[in-house]
Parts: structure tokens; C-alpha cells; sequence
């Protein structure tokens, strides 16, 4: 082969090509051998954006980790203090400052701080931040940080633990806002909760959700621990960090709230009492048992997501602005959300208990008729409107203890104990179904729930759950009265007798999370037939 | 031939801009093909796919294919993931999700008889062809088993019996065509115990699937894959969790496969009927410049030497005649010398007689010779 030296021309450019041919196999294989860092996931990450109200950032966010310092900070015997400025109110919890004037102010405020503190921190030979521009305004793409931050819920338990804490002193906490005085006060019965007004963001002098919880909850906590009481995190990672937050202790049997709420109530359909002309037409109303309601969530804010008042003070009939134009039968009836009734109940559904045969019924919107008659029972408002609260209240009660409930179905000696499902003997035997076995323990699922009671109205309402599309009776079809053998294509959503059997006993075993029987392993329910 | 650098770069900008022409009005169509009316499909509902592996013993007996390594009842291949192959029309795969502790999703993976096949496209032999009923089907004895359909197919589905040297041949599901002319059903959905299979009219198929979709949205994804990827396919899918976690592709789009090589491929005709002429057209065009310079030239030639001839010719002729003048008044002056000189030698000779006479006798005048 006629080889050209490297000192021609083309012999040059050849070596060339062949070594960066080297570089770079080489480096791609390198940079595949390498495994990706796993991100570091934080809870205490600070996106140090403030002068975003001044206009574009020129830099990227600092992300700052807010728990690394106070760890640093604490370790040098020092506090808050060193970065937040005591104010009047308490701590300011801006970075050593109360307000922003101006992008050069606070931007000179971070940098000097910052990097003085670094520096020295650098100087006295301890692990030091940065102080170079890039190592703080990194780039999104280049960070290996995650957050794992999680809000973290004021539920009943945390707020029993508070409000036994401090002697029930709902002052201490709760308040309202007098706009003409232009001062907070507090209104004994009207308390609510904190994101009832403090939203996620700032408005005006109305301080967003973050400030207001921390203000309050951080500034408490660390007057307790000054005083050698026990208290609360005053850390990031004390409440938002996930770990944390499955420490925090939770009480069992928290008692009720005291907020003088009902027991028992009959749900408005108006705001303002109305005369019994103007609520000609309407449906029948609904008892509540509103007491029972507050055992079933961990907290009032799953139905009261807005105030502590009766749906329709929002929600009205018509729809209206403060309801966000959701009008009373919605807010009731809507699917997808945990403050609707209807919403709520079909949720309940997914429990692996129920999921069995609820999994494969599909939600029907609107339901059928005979449903509504569960909740809607009674007198119509237009009868009702006459009559005092107490009346009301009594009349509530006594709807709510009338309810018809089903704790089970039918009495045992009535349910076959086993069923031979063999009308289609071929590659194998036929199936010994435990049937009474199956029923009596979906019955006993459902004996201690008192949602399925109501809902159940009938003791055949749960055989329907594999004996369907039929009338409740003590004597349910068989599945080959509706599913043949012979597939028929128009009827493409009616599998065959095969498939239907396979569809509803193996979905209901995946959705109740039983493993056994496998589905896939066919001898568990029927032997192979050895003489086919 | 050794053309000029503007010259070369002039024909190949003509050259693009005719073709660039030609192409826009190519892709500018609104035509699309939704199948044949009343073409079949299959609607695979992988909620309720198993893994039993029904589907694939079914196929293997029905098309009489070789037993496989391990009984079809053996669970533990679904430990890796698999892809059709020379004995296997269709195999079903195990996923786990991701975030979902002992979850395990099965889907079945097969040809999905595209409405409009990539590997009928690029097949130069016409060796796949679409039926009006819906299957793809393959015709062994004019492959020439150059595989461009394997590279072709965006799913990655027909294999190649590289076993079998002598007699090779693709092999991917026919959707049990012979069987589809018999009125029975693929021996895959015949056989599937869950009934995940289902065979019928691919726009029933289309409307059952949405309704599943609508009736139970909390269970399905909200969406049908095959509706009109690549084009649509005959095979469709639903499922309850993302069809890229199954390995199913979503970055496919919804261009059929012919259209992504239309363009390109209707060019051609185009290009070689019309560049030739364009070409010539220009060459000629440019020669001719240069014929019309050559003409000229040769033109001014003659002429040139037409006037060189004359001026040569006339200079000539004064040459001549100057020579001939000169001529002319070289013979008068020598005449006129000799005469003078004949004059002189008369006036001598006549002095001498005299001189003579005076001594002598006059002698007689004779005639001077001239000399």
C-alpha cells in the first residue's frame, strides 16, 4: 500500500482525520462509562429571585440551601440574627434587610453580605460557600439539586396539638382585619383557616401564604424555645422535608373542634332567607350528618376549602362570582373534586375493599335516578322555609336516623356455597367457584362502612357486583344468560362467556390486590383435562 | 472538458430551481388515505393482557411455525424484553412501571398493517402489498431478500430467516389472512382468554375503543395508538399507562411512510425528463455565445485579409508600376545615353574625318552601329 508520509499535504490531513477519529471514539466511550451524579434532593432550597420585581434577571437564581446555613450558623453558636433583622413584629425574613428599596441596594445588600461571609468563613479554614459569580448564579441545567420540599398540611391532629399547647388560646393564632382601623383583631366564632386569606401570593398588605406561616408559626416556636418550652421546627427541613414530616407525632383520637358547628344540618339552597315563593320548584333537600363528616377527613379545609360557611354562601344556585361561577349543583355533584359530595363518596370507591367490583362499574354522569334518593330525602325547601332553625335541625335529625341502611345481603343459608361453572368443559374441568366464601367476605368489607350501608339500599345490590346489568334478586342471572359462546363483532364490548368469566374474577382480584390465584396460572382455578 | 466555475455553479443553481419547483406541488397535497371502507383491524386493550402467552402458542399453530426454545407456558422469558424473529409472528412483553412497586403490564407486539406500509413502500418488488380487507401480506417468491422493508418498518417487526440461506424469506404476521377469507377469526384473538384482542371493522374498532376511553377514564390513557401513527394502522391499542413505558413509540407522527419519500421519489421523473433538456437547453445556449464569437471572429478574419489582399494587391500594382516607370525612364535614360553617346562618337567620328578629310579625303558617312 502506497503510504504517503505525514509530511506531504494529504499525508497530514490523514494522520489528522485518523487521531481525531481516536479522540473522539475515545470520548464518547469515556463519557458513557461515566454514570449520571443522582441528584441531590434538598427540601430547604431557596431560589434567591428578588429582583425579579425590578425587571429581568441578568443572572440566573441563586439557589440557596437555607438549612446548610443555619446548620453552619448554629455551629458557630450563633442564630437567626445573624441574617434576619429583628423587627417590632419579629424576625424580618428578608436577608438582612426589612424591605427592597431598589435592584442596586439589594443586590449590594446579597453580594457584600454573602461574600463577606464566605471569605471570612473561607479565611478561618472552615468549609466555605462560594464567592465567584458562577458558583452561585449557576446554571438550571448544570445544578444537581432537586427539591423534595413538601407544604405541610395543618390537619385536625397538628392543630389538636396546638390548641392544646396553648390552652386553647385561639387568639394567639387566629385573626381578622380591620380595613378602616387597619389593624388585625380577633373575632371569637369566626375563626378560620390561615389560607382562607393568605393565598400563595402577596396582595398588597395582605402577605402570601409562605410569609404569613412563617411569620406566625417560626416566630412562636422560637419564643417557646428561648423559654425552654417545647416547640415546633424552626428549620426548613422540621417541616417540609418529607422524612421529617412522617416524624412529627400524630394524635389518634383527636377530639372535636370547638367552633359551636352543627351535628346535624340540612343543606341551604339559599343565602339569605327566602320566602317559600322564591324557592318554589327547588330539590328536595338534603340531611347532613355534619358531625359524622368531621371523623371522615383530617381536616375541616377538605369541604370548607374556601371559608368556614355554608357551601351556598359562594356557591349559589344561579352561579356567581365569589363561587367562581360554579353554581350549588356542581359544587355538589362534580366528579373530580374531595369537596364535592359526589366527588368525595365515588373516592371512597377506589379502596381496595370496594375496587373489586367498583373498579369495573363505570362512573355514570348523571347517575341513575334511584341514587339521588340517598342524599335527597325529605320535605322541598319551599316547605321547609316557614319553619325555625331548631325545627329544621330536629327535622335533619330524624331524616338522617331514618335512612335506610344495608350492612350486608342476603342471610347465609340463602347464598349457594359453591357454584360448578361448567358450560365450557373443553381444555379444562369445571370450576368449583367458593361462592358463599366470596360474598360473605365482601360482605364483611362493607358491614363497618356506613357509606356503602346507604349506597347498598338493597341486600342484592352487592351481588351485582359480578352479577350486573340485571335487577337485584335473590336469585341473580348466571353469566351465560346474556354471554354466549360465539363471538359476535357487533357486539364487540360484550366479551364471550370465556372471556367474561376471565374479565370479572381476575380484574377483581388485580384491583383488590389478591395474588392468588395468579391469572396466569390456569390450574389454580380448574384442573387441566388430561382426555380432552 | 474543463467547464468554468460560474458555468458549473450557473447549471447546478437552474438545475435545484427546477426541481425545487417541481416538489412544492408535490407535498402541497390534501389527500390522505383512512383505509380501505370496511378494511378489519384489531383493538389489543392491554389493561386486560395477562402475559399467558396464549396468543403466541395460537399463532405458532396456526401458521405451523417451529416449535419454540421454551414451551410457550414458560413465564420466566418474559424476564427480557423480546422482538419478533424468524419463528415468532407476535410476542408478548412484560413492563414494569416506573414508581409502582410490583407492577406489571403486558402488551403484545406484532405487524399493525399499516394503512399505508412502509415496507410496501420501499419494497422495489412489490413483495408486500395492502389488502382491501386489511392485512399486509408478503409475497415470498419475488423477495429478493435485500431487507430494505426491516429497515423500512418504523415498528421494527419484519425478521429474516437468516437460518435458512438457501430459501430465505421475511416473515411478520399476516393477521392470519387465509383464515380472514375462511370467515374465522386471527388465531391470536381466537385464543386470548381475557378477550384483549378484539377483531372487527377498524372503525367500530375506533368508536369501541373511545367508548371504553370515556366510560372508565380514571383506567385508560386518552388515547388510541394506531388511530394515526404512521398514518394509521389496522392494529390499534389502548392502555392504562403510557405507551412509552411499554416501548411503543410516540415520536413516530402521523405522516405516512410512502409521504416522507413522495416528495423525493416524484422528483425523479421530473428531474430526468427536465434537466436534460434544461441542460441542454443551456449549453446550448452558452455554445452558441461562443459559436456567434467564432463566426464573428472568422468573419473579421476574412475580412481583414480580404483588406490585406487589396492593399497588397494595390501595392503591388504601384510597385509595378512605379517598377515599370522606373523601368521606362531607365530605358529612355539609357536610350538617351546611347544616344547621346552615339551622338558623341558621330561628332567624334565626324570630328575625326574632318581632322582626317583636312588630311585625307572626306570618307564616307556610315551608319553608326549601334553597340
Amino acid at each position: 500500500m502506497m503510504h504517503k508520509g505525514s509530511k506531504t499535504r494529504s499525508g497530514r490531513v490523514s494522520t489528522a482525520a485518523v487521531l481525531a477519529l481516536i479522540f473522539f471514539a475515545f470520548g464518547s466511550l469515556v463519557r458513557a462509562s461515566a454514570p449520571p451524579q443522582e441528584p441531590e434532593q434538598r427540601a430547604d432550597i431557596i431560589m434567591i429571585d428578588d429582583l425579579k420585581a425590578f425587571g429581568d434577571l441578568e443572572r440566573p437564581a441563586v439557589p440557596f440551601l437555607h438549612s446548610k446555613h443555619t446548620e453552619a450558623v448554629e455551629k458557630q453558636n450563633q442564630d437567626c440574627k445573624t441574617c434576619h433583622i429583628e423587627t417590632e413584629k419579629g424576625l424580618s425574613y428578608k436577608f438582612k434587610r426589612t424591605a427592597d428599596a431598589d435592584k442596586a441596594t439589594a443586590m449590594q445588600i446579597y453580594h457584600d453580605e454573602c461574600i463577606a461571609c464566605h471569605k471570612s468563613t473561607a479565611e478561618s479554614g472552615r468549609e466555605a460557600g462560594p464567592v465567584a459569580c458562577g458558583d452561585c448564579h449557576r446554571q438550571n441545567d448544570k445544578m444537581n439539586l432537586v427539591s423534595n420540599w413538601q407544604a405541610i398540611d395543618l390537619d385536625s391532629s397538628l392543630h389538636y396539638r396546638h390548641v392544646k399547647a396553648n390552652d386553647k388560646k385561639c387568639e394567639l393564632c387566629h385573626h381578622e382585619y380591620d380595613k378602616d382601623a387597619k389593624k388585625l383583631f380577633y373575632a371569637k366564632g369566626k375563626e378560620g383557616a390561615c389560607v382562607y386569606c393568605h393565598q400563595a401570593q402577596s396582595v398588597e398588605n395582605r402577605i402570601s401564604n409562605r410569609l404569613a406561616s412563617h411569620q406566625a408559626c417560626i416566630t412562636c416556636h422560637r419564643q417557646r424555645l428561648a423559654q425552654n418550652r417545647s416547640a415546633g421546627p424552626v428549620n426548613c427541613l422540621g417541616c417540609h422535608d418529607p422524612v421529617e414530616q412522617q416524624m412529627i407525632e400524630k394524635v389518634t383520637d383527636v377530639p372535636r373542634l370547638e367552633r359551636n358547628q352543627p351535628d346535624v344540618v340540612l343543606v341551604k339552597s339559599a343565602h339569605q332567607p327566602s320566602t317559600p315563593n322564591d324557592l318554589m320548584g327547588r330539590m328536595q333537600s338534603v340531611p347532613f350528618d355534619h358531625k359524622a363528616h368531621e371523623r371522615y377527613n383530617n381536616s375541616c379545609k377538605v369541604c370548607h376549602h374556601a371559608a368556614l360557611d355554608a357551601c351556598v354562601s359562594c356557591h349559589s344556585l344561579e352561579g356567581q362570582k365569589e363561587g367562581n361561577f360554579i353554581k350549588l349543583e356542581r359544587a355538589m355533584h362534580i366528579l373530580d373534586k374531595n369537596a364535592s359530595c359526589v366527588g368525595c363518596h365515588s373516592r371512597q370507591q377506589a379502596a381496595a375493599e370496594c375496587a373489586g367490583c367498583h373498579k369495573s362499574i363505570p362512573q355514570q354522569v348523571p347517575m341513575p335516578e334511584d341514587t339521588c334518593r340517598v342524599c335527597h330525602r325529605g320535605l322541598v325547601p319551599r316547605d321547609l322555609a316557614p319553619l325555625d332553625a331548631d325545627m329544621r335541625t330536629m327535622i335533619a335529625g330524624e331524616l338522617l336516623q331514618s335512612r335506610p341502611r344495608v350492612s350486608g345481603t342476603y342471610a347465609e343459608e340463602d347464598i349457594p356455597e359453591k357454584v360448578a361453572i361448567k358450560t365450557l368443559v373443553d381444555q379444562f374441568d369445571a370450576v368449583s367457584l367458593p361462592h358463599r366464601k366470596i360474598v360473605l367476605k365482601l360482605a364483611q368489607n362493607i358491614k363497618e362502612n356506613p357509606l356503602a350501608g346507604y349506597f347498598h339500599r338493597d341486600p342484592g345490590t352487592l351481588c351485582q357486583g359480578c352479577h350486573h346489568r340485571s335487577p337485584e334478586s335473590l336469585k341473580p342471572p348466571a353469566c351465560n344468560s346474556c354471554h354466549g359462546t360465539v363471538r359476535e363483532i357487533k357486539e364487540a364490548d360484550k366479551p364471550i362467556l370465556t372471556a367474561a368469566y376471565h374479565q370479572q374474577c381476575m380484574s377483581c382480584h388485580q384491583a383488590m390486590g389478591i395474588q392468588k390465584p395468579d391469572s396466569r396460572d390456569c390450574t389454580a382455578c380448574h384442573k387441566k383435562r388430561i382426555n380432552g | 472538458m474543463s467547464i468554468s466555475r460560474r458555468k458549473f455553479l450557473g447549471w447546478m443553481s437552474a438545475a435545484g430551481t427546477a426541481t425545487l419547483i417541481g416538489r412544492r406541488s408535490q407535498a402541497a397535497t390534501t389527500h390522505h388515505f383512512e383505509g380501505y371502507p370496511g378494511s378489519m383491524g384489531v383493538l389489543h386493550d392491554i389493561t386486560r393482557c395477562i402475559g399467558c402467552r396464549r396468543c403466541e402458542a395460537a399463532c405458532n399453530k396456526v401458521n405451523e411455525l417451529p416449535p419454540p426454545e421454551k414451551p410457550f407456558d414458560d413465564l420466566s422469558v418474559l424476564d427480557k424484553q423480546r422482538r419478533t424473529h424468524a419463528g415468532a409472528y407476535t410476542v408478548v412483553n412484560r413492563h414494569e412501571i416506573d414508581g409502582v412497586a410490583g407492577s406489571a403490564v403486558f402488551n403484545k407486539k406484532q405487524c399493525n398493517h399499516c394503512l399505508e406500509p412502509a415496507c410496501a413502500s420501499v419494497c422495489f418488488v412489490r413483495a408486500f402489498s395492502k389488502t382491501p380487507k386489511g392485512p399486509v401480506i408478503y409475497n415470498e417468491s419475488v423477495c429478493v431478500g435485500c431487507r430494505y422493508c426491516m429497515i423500512a418498518c418504523p415498528f421494527e417487526i419484519p425478521a429474516y430467516t437468516y437460518d435458512d440461506p438457501l430459501t430465505p424469506r421475511v416473515t411478520k404476521c399476516t393477521m392470519c389472512y387465509p383464515r380472514l377469507q375462511k370467515g374465522l377469526l386471527p388465531g391470536c384473538v381466537d385464543s386470548c382468554p381475557t378477550e384483549a384482542l378484539v377483531f372487527g371493522q377498524r372503525d367500530h374498532l375506533i368508536k369501541l375503543a373511545r367508548q371504553r376511553i370515556e366510560k372508565y377514564p380514571d383506567k385508560y390513557i386518552d388515547h388510541i395508538y394506531g388511530e394515526r401513527e404512521m398514518g394509521g394502522t389496522s392494529w390499534l391499542y389502548i392502555s392504562g399507562v403510557p405507551f412509552e413505558s411499554l416501548g411503543m413509540r410516540m415520536d413516530l407522527g402521523v405522516t405516512p411512510a410512502p409521504d416522507l419519500t413522495a416528495g423525493a421519489l416524484g422528483a425523479v421523473p421530473m428531474v430526468v425528463g427536465l434537466w436534460p433538456v434544461l441542460l441542454t437547453g443551456i449549453y446550448a445556449v452558452s455554445q452558441r455565445k461562443e459559436k456567434i464569437a467564432a463566426e464573428e471572429q472568422a468573419a473579421a478574419v476574412s475580412q481583414a485579409v480580404t483588406q490585406a489582399e487589396a492593399e497588397a494587391s494595390a501595392k503591388l500594382a504601384a510597385a509595378k508600376q512605379k517598377a515599370e516607370t522606373e523601368k521606362q525612364a531607365a530605358i529612355e535614360k539609357e536610350v538617351k545615353k546611347a544616344l547621346a553617346e552615339a551622338v558623341k562618337a558621330q561628332e567624334e567620328a565626324a570630328k575625326a574625318r574632318q581632322v582626317e578629310a583636312e588630311a585625307e579625303p572626306k570618307a564616307p558617312a556610315t551608319d553608326p552601329e549601334p553597340n
